[in-house]
């Protein structure tokens, strides 16, 4: 028997749950009940607060907007992007082709349809 | 009645009944073993009035909560791990029985015993940097009574070359550190950064490193991380385990990167 497991002090929450909860095996199959990663982020985000109804008091709700902890921000922000990027192409289009009076369609319709179902599929996993 | 269910905790090769005899889990229910596959499982029951879907979802945000269940679950892998190599699972992994729990350690037969043999022997350890980038005035440059007002945007400007220079060098440090601890040990990860709410940690963290070393060479190891954290300036490391391999048992990737 290896002594390698004793330990002498308690390991600190945020070490036990950045183990228990984010890594280990995960498998896929016909498992009732497993952790989604979705609602791993609003575990985690809440654990980062340690007191929800402290938080909620104070007002905090900065992960809502922060992409790497919310899908809905992280979708807002690929469709900012993607805006962005369509914005600059035309931009350059136009640019590189003087003063005509040439309009640059928007680059694809089928990719805004698909991004606005992937948000409503993200908005309906999330309630 | 109260429908029950199959939490499972931890997959490992062989292992006796003793190494579960009389040891209880969660809701203080005792431990069994399920056996498929040449692999065997650790599970114990729990209530889906407390563990189903909805149930967890609820109690997943008291922390109260969690912290016992996590706490079981890591003392259930700690024992275990003590007796033989272990691929943890991630909490609240509920099956319906343990007929489904048979099932999928021989759907996932291969890929269970390839992560078992990789973290065979070896221990996951923690090291984490903390870096002071408190700005310090440089002696003699502090404000004055009479400080011009461009006397003070340039000392301002020194003061936020010197900070940004710090976490530079520290960026650097760490790097090093990770790549050091990297090449001598079986495999390693490197996990974001803590949160300060969480850990109430002063300073920077800017490396959390996860290192995957065998229990034969951990002496080495902890040698060679004081040894590096004596070198530094303005920054200390910290080691902690060790720990069942966590970050290293998973199914995908082999724990490389």
């Amino acid at each position: 028997m290896s002594p390698m497991f004793d330990r002498p002090r308690p390991d600190s929450l945020a070490d036990l749950l950045e183990r228990v909860l984010d890594k280990g095996v995960v498998l896929a199959g016909d498992i009732r009940v497993n952790l989604l990663d979705i609602e791993l982020l609003t575990i985690k985000i809440r654990l980062l607060l340690v007191s929800v109804d402290k938080a909620a008091e104070m007002g905090i709700d900065w992960w809502r907007r922060d992409p790497m902890l919310s899908s809905e921000a992280a979708d807002n922000q690929q469709a900012l992007q993607q805006e962005n990027a369509e914005l600059r192409a035309r931009l350059d289009a136009l640019e590189s082709s003087g003063n005509s009076q040439q309009v640059i369609e928007p680059a694809d319709d089928q990719q805004d349809d698909q991004q606005d179902s992937e948000a409503a599929e993200s908005k309906a996993r999330q309630r | 009645m109260t429908e029950a269910a199959s939490y499972v905790y931890l997959a490992a090769r062989e292992l006796s009944d003793d190494a579960v005899t009389g040891v209880t889990g969660l809701s203080d229910r005792p431990l069994r073993l399920v056996r498929n596959a040449g692999l065997t499982a650790v599970v114990s029951t729990v209530d889906l009035e407390e563990f189903g879907e909805d149930a967890l979802r609820r109690n997943l945000e008291d922390l109260g909560w969690l912290e016992g269940v996590v706490r079981t679950h890591d003392e259930v892998v700690n024992r275990i791990g003590r007796l033989t190599a272990v691929a943890p699972w991630r909490l609240a992994t509920i099956m319906n029985d343990d007929d489904r729990v048979a099932k999928l350690l021989d759907t996932w037969r291969v890929e269970l015993t390839e992560s078992l043999e990789r973290v065979e022997g070896c221990s996951e350890w923690s090291v984490k940097m903390y870096a002071d980038l408190s700005e310090r005035p440089a002696a003699g440059s502090g404000a004055t009574e009479h400080e011009t007002g461009t006397a003070y945007l340039q000392r301002r400007r020194t003061e936020t070359a010197r900070h940004a220079d710090a976490a530079q060098s520290a960026t650097v440090a760490a790097d090093q550190i990770h790549l050091t601890l990297s090449q001598l040990t079986a495999a390693s990860r490197r996990l974001p950064p803590q949160d300060r709410r969480l850990t109430g940690h002063t300073g920077e963290m800017v490396l959390n490193g996860a290192y995957l070393v065998a229990d034969a060479e951990s002496q080495q190891f902890t040698s060679l991380v004081e040894e590096l954290g004596g070198d530094l300036s303005d920054a200390r490391l910290d080691l902690n385990g060790p720990w069942p391999p966590y970050s290293f048992a998973t199914l995908e990737s082999g724990g490389g990167g």
